[in-house]
Parts: C-alpha cells; structure tokens; sequence
C-alpha cells in the first residue's frame, strides 16, 4: 500500500502524460527466462518498470532531475517522462514518442520499451500469446524495401532512398567516394524494378543493414536529411569538398585576389530571419543589403566576388563555410545584426573564432577516430587532423589582423560605439581554411541604431567600411 | 415504514462493505505482479549552506558574477538543479545586471553522463530568440555556472522543450556539449 502511494505521488510529481485509460482485462504477459509477469496496457503503451525489474535491472528514480536511471553492468539510461530525449550509454538520442506517467510510474509504447530501453542491455521482445517474451541478444532486423531515384542537375545529383516503412537511418561518407546508409534496425532490400542513370552515381549496393553509395570520382556527400510521409533518405551529391590543408603562407595570400572571389555571407535568410528591429526590419534582409553594397564596392576595384545567398533563401551554416573553402576564397566575411536583452546596447563588433574551441574540435575528433570500436576508418587521419589544427591556428592570426582592420574601418567610418573585436565558437566560422571573420554591423533591438541600420546611406557607409578593412588587410604590407 | 427501514440496513451494509473495501487497499489487483523497483522518495536533509558562483549579463554583453550562498547538496543532479533555479531566479546584487536566459524558463530535466556531460532541458522560448549576443549570454551564461559549481561536470548540453536544438539564434552549435569558456566572464 506504501508503495502504490509512493508510485501515485511520483506519477502526480512528474506530471500528468496523456495516458488513456486502461481497458479492463487489457493487459499483457512478458515473460523471462522461467518467470512471467501480466502488465497493464493503456492503448499502445505498457508498464514500462515491471519489465525491467523483470529482467533484473536496476530501475531508480531521481525525484530532483525528474529522470529514471536504468542500471546494467556498465549500461546506464536516463529518460523521463513527457522528455523525447534520453540518454543511453551517455549518448543523447530523440525518440519519436515520449513516456507517459502511469500508475505504476512510467509507460511506454512496446516500441520505445525495446529500441530504448531492452534493446541497450543487450534484449529483445519476441511475440508469443498473450504477450511478449524478452529475449536475450539483437533482435533479427526486419526487412525494408528500399526504392532508389535520382536526379542529375547542373552541378548537383539529389538521390532518393524511399522507404516502405519508417524506420531510423543514418548517412556516412567513407574516403573514395563512397557512401552508406546504415539503417537502425532495419535489413534493405533494394527494389531494382527502376533501373537509373546517373553521371555521379555509380551503382548502389545492400549489404547486411546498410546500402552502400557508390559515386563517381570528385563527387561527394553535400548533405542529407531523413523525411517522412513518405518515409525516404534525400542526399545532395555534388564536388567533393576539399579536405583540410594547411593555410597558405601571408604572401600568397595578398597575392590571391585575382580570380579568387572574396566570400560575403549575409546572415541568416529563409525561414530564419534572424533578429528584428521593433520598425519590424529584420537581420535577414539587413545582411543581404549590406552585402549586396559591399560585393558591388569590392567589384569596382577588381575583386571577385561571390554572396553565399543572393536571395532569400536558408542555407546551412556549414554549407556557406564550405564554398569559401571550395572556391579559396581568400577571405571569408559573415554580415550580422545583434540584438540584447538591454535595449540600450549599441555598437559594432567583429568576431573571430576562438582557438580553445577549434582545438577542443580537433582533440574530439581525434578521440573519436581513436575510440571508435567498430575499426573503422574516419575519413581524416590523425596527421590530416594535426595539420588541420595546426592550419587553423596560422589561419586564427590572419583572422584576427581581418577582425582588428574591418573593425577599426567601422569604428573610424560610423563614429558608432566600438564594441571591439572578440572571438567566439561560431558555426559559420569553423572550418573556414582561410581568414574569417563575423561582422555584428549594430544592434537591431536598439531603437535609435535600427532607424540609422534602415537607412540606405548607413548601409553604404557600413560596406564602405567593411570594404576598406577587406583591403587594408589584403594590401602587401 | 418497512421499506424506510430497509433501505437503511442496504445503506448501512454497503458503508460497512466500502470501509472494508478501502482498508483492503482499494480495487483488487488486476496486476498480478508488482515488481516496481523505484528507488524510495529521499528524506530531505539539510544540506551544508555553501557558495555559489552565479553568472548574469549586463549591458557590456559579458558574465557578471555574483556569489550567493545555498544549501548545497553532494549528488550531482540535484546541484545542477540548486544552480539553475538561482540562475533563472535571476540577479539580486545589481540591477545593472539581468537573467542570461531571456525569458520565463524553468528545469525540465537534468541529464548526467559517465563521461561528465551534463544535459539541461529548459523550456522553450515562446518566440524565437534572437541575435549572436543573446545567444552567447545564455549558452555560457548556463554552461560555465553549471561547471564552476559542479567539478565532476566536464560539459554542458542545453536542451529546449525536451528537444536538441542544432543552434537557438543561428550562430552557435547547440548540438553537442559546450564546455567552460571564460571568455565571457568579465574580469572587472
């Protein structure tokens, strides 16, 4: 009796999930090796504590985190109710379905009871009458039809994997041009009814629970996504991104700003507008006008010029990184507008990425390579990562001399508060093989500094300025 | 009269069965296990007042500290927690200086790692936020008051709405744990 009171006021504690109501007589047997149990069903979902003390781990609840601890050996899960996210063998993973409070404390669906919380300690449910027997090792993966389709375009392929049924996968690329979708559960078949062709695609293979892409020479992964309705894999295929090389010397880069075209990336755009002024200007269509001036100011003294977006459109940060890197760019500009808590913060600042977390980037992926379990090779060897690193600190000086010119132009230019230059782990910077930097033009949440932003002559004055620190950083010194 | 009566003794028998019926423990079990292993509800006891380093922004865009003392508990998730509710509770030495999160956020969960990594699942903005400032302020503003409270805590991953984000405002990485980074903290 204790122990129900103490279950009930743990359900009330960590709040109420949508749980129906249980049905009478809808229950179901899981059994284990000698034992069985019968567990209530509310719907799709059961009981979830019975069957894991069946199996004798150890379930405890953290009335503080709100979390429940399973515990085998040296397997540890963390979940929560009404949290999508768990943690399993300290890996944070998005389930599709959250854990509700019950009765009996926790309940989930049988899905989520095998993939997240059997499945880690090494179970797996098998059907028999009546209920489920939880068996020990990796379940035999079901099998899933996979329907390929591909599109040549100018520069880019987009490849299709549709799926007949939803199920988890992954996309990694491998060195040589090869690709492979791992699938989390799942065996493919290949359904080769619709033969394709392809100039970048070369064949596709399935092997155990993975197909394998094999794609033509200079081609490589530029992204993917998992979708659903229809469940399907989407890859874009195109120019394999140069792999890391160690910056090049000052004097080559002065020398460089011929057919190399100067990167500009307006922030933000698409679905991200970024931040807004309270006259409703937003970041988005700032940055665009401001980097529109400057590529026609750079123009007319001989520059190349490429925007990462000439439009309204999304791009993903690591996507506007990685045309610098492919065309060489010899410098790499970001445009943004802030935005504070304090309504009375204005000013300019310019920002370039901070070495401590480049390196923490370096050492992490170096322990990854050599912590992988699988024996498996990374795409990049420790001496491509060494150099790396050691590219990216000579590259972080000549990215602080841009910072210090462009920031001291603005300062010069607009007479606005100087807010100086800084460094900070920002996505759009990492990676950048050539100096980078990201210009915070003003702040749009200031009132009297987003009237001067909307203007079409600040705005001139900005690129200006901009433009000038550009070239007082590229002029032969 | 008779029926009067009779009604009585049912009323009288169906209280006397009910009574018995509750002393029992309620509805029969229809379970015929009840095998849930959930570790007791803990017994509060005090815990040793200790200080705190608290991080709040003030105009300069940079970490103000203030030190505050607590009662601080020995396990890991329930000092994250100590340490998050002061933190959203905002300042109270200056009035110079704000909350580094922008808005109405409580705890949801608190995840701890074997490796160190700490995972804090906040509540979501009501609106999206804006701006790389903001977006520093929070994350170290959260990340650096976890670690330099919490020693066993390597890294901290800041989750929204039970959910990983890959960026909040466009410029950090969210996706993975971010470790101390001081250079926020203001040295005046």
């Amino acid at each position: 009796m204790i122990r129900k009171l103490q279950l009930l006021l743990i359900s009330l504690i960590v709040g109420a999930g949508s749980l129906p109501a249980q049905e009478p007589g809808r229950t179901l047997e899981f059994h284990f090796e000698d034992r069985a149990i019968v567990v209530p069903r509310f719907g799709p979902k059961v009981e979830a504590l019975p069957v894991l003390e069946l199996v004798g781990v150890e379930v405890r609840y953290s009335l503080s985190a709100g979390t429940y601890g399973v515990v085998s050996g040296e397997h540890m899960i963390q979940f929560a109710v009404d949290h999508k996210v768990l943690l399993v063998d300290g890996d944070l993973i998005e389930a599709r379905e959250t854990p509700v409070a019950s009765p009996g404390g926790v309940a989930v669906s049988l899905g989520y009871l095998e993939r997240y919380l059997l499945s880690p300690l090494g179970f797996h449910l098998e059907p028999v009458p009546l209920g489920y027997r939880v068996v020990h090792g990796a379940r035999f993966a079901d099998p899933v039809t996979v329907r390929p389709a591909v599109a040549d375009f100018g520069v880019t392929t987009t490849l299709v994997l549709t799926l007949n049924r939803p199920t988890e996968a992954e996309v990694e690329e491998s060195p040589a041009g090869l690709l492979t979708v791992r699938f989390a559960d799942a065996t493919p078949h290949l359904d080769g009814s619709r033969p394709f062709r392809s100039r970048r695609v070369r064949s596709l293979t399935s092997k155990e629970q993975t197909v394998e892409v094999k794609l033509a020479s200079g081609i490589g992964l530029l992204s993917w996504h998992a979708l659903e309705n229809p469940p399907r894999v989407t890859m874009e295929l195109g120019p394999a991104r140069p792999t890391p090389t160690p910056a090049p010397e000052r004097g080559l880069v002065v020398s460089r700003t011929g057919p190399r075209p100067i990167v500009i990336d307006p922030g933000h755009g698409g679905d991200d507008t970024g931040a807004k002024s309270p006259d409703g200007l937003t970041e988005k269509e700032l940055t665009l006008a401001i980097a529109r001036r400057l590529a026609r100011i750079l123009e007319s003294r001989g520059h190349a010029v490429r925007l990462t977006r000439d439009g309204d459109q999304s791009r993903a940060l690591t996507d506007r990184t990685a045309l610098a890197n492919r065309l060489e760019a010899p410098v790499f500009v970001s445009l943004h507008a802030n935005a504070s808590t304090f309504s009375s913060v204005s000013g300019a600042e310019t920002y370039y990425m901070s070495l401590d977390s480049a390196s923490d980037e370096a050492a992490a992926a170096t322990a990854n390579l050599e912590n992988r379990a699988d024996g498996s090779v990374d795409e990049r060897s420790p001496l491509d990562l060494i150099l790396w690193d050691l590219a990216q600190a000579e590259v972080l000086n000549e990215s602080a001399d841009l910072a210090l010119a462009v920031q001291g132009r603005l300062n010069a230019r607009l007479g606005s508060r100087d807010r100086g230059v800084k460094q900070a782990p920002f996505v759009v910077l990492t990676g950048a093989t050539m100096p980078a930097i990201l210009v915070e033009v003003g702040f749009l949440s200031n009132t009297s500094e987003a009237q001067k932003l909307i203007q079409p002559d600040y705005q001139q004055q900005l690129a200006e300025a901009v433009a000038a620190g550009i070239e007082d950083f590229l002029r032969p010194r | 009269m008779n029926w009067r009566v009779a009604l009585i003794a049912v009323a009288a028998v169906a209280a006397v069965a009910l009574l018995v019926w509750l002393l029992q423990g309620g509805t029969p079990d229809v379970v015929q296990q009840e095998v849930v292993s959930v570790q007791d509800i803990p017994t509060p006891t005090p815990a040793p007042e200790q200080r705190i380093i608290l991080l709040f922004t003030g105009a300069d865009g940079m970490l103000h500290p203030e030190l505050r003392s607590v009662p601080l508990p020995k396990e890991v998730h329930e000092r994250i927690q100590i340490v998050m509710r002061e933190l959203l509770a905002g300042p109270t030495t200056s009035p110079r200086l704000a909350p580094v999160v922008p808005y109405q956020a409580s705890l949801k969960a608190v995840f701890v790692d074997q490796n160190g990594n700490a995972f804090v699942d906040l509540t979501a903005p009501p609106e999206p936020l804006a701006g790389s400032s903001t977006e520093l302020i929070l994350a170290y503003g959260v990340v650096n008051s976890i670690i330099l409270n919490c020693p066993e805590v390597s890294a901290v991953q800041i989750l929204f709405g039970g959910h990983e984000v890959t960026t909040l405002t466009g410029h950090l990485d969210f996706s993975k744990p971010l470790v101390l980074n001081k250079r926020f903290i203001t040295r005046s």
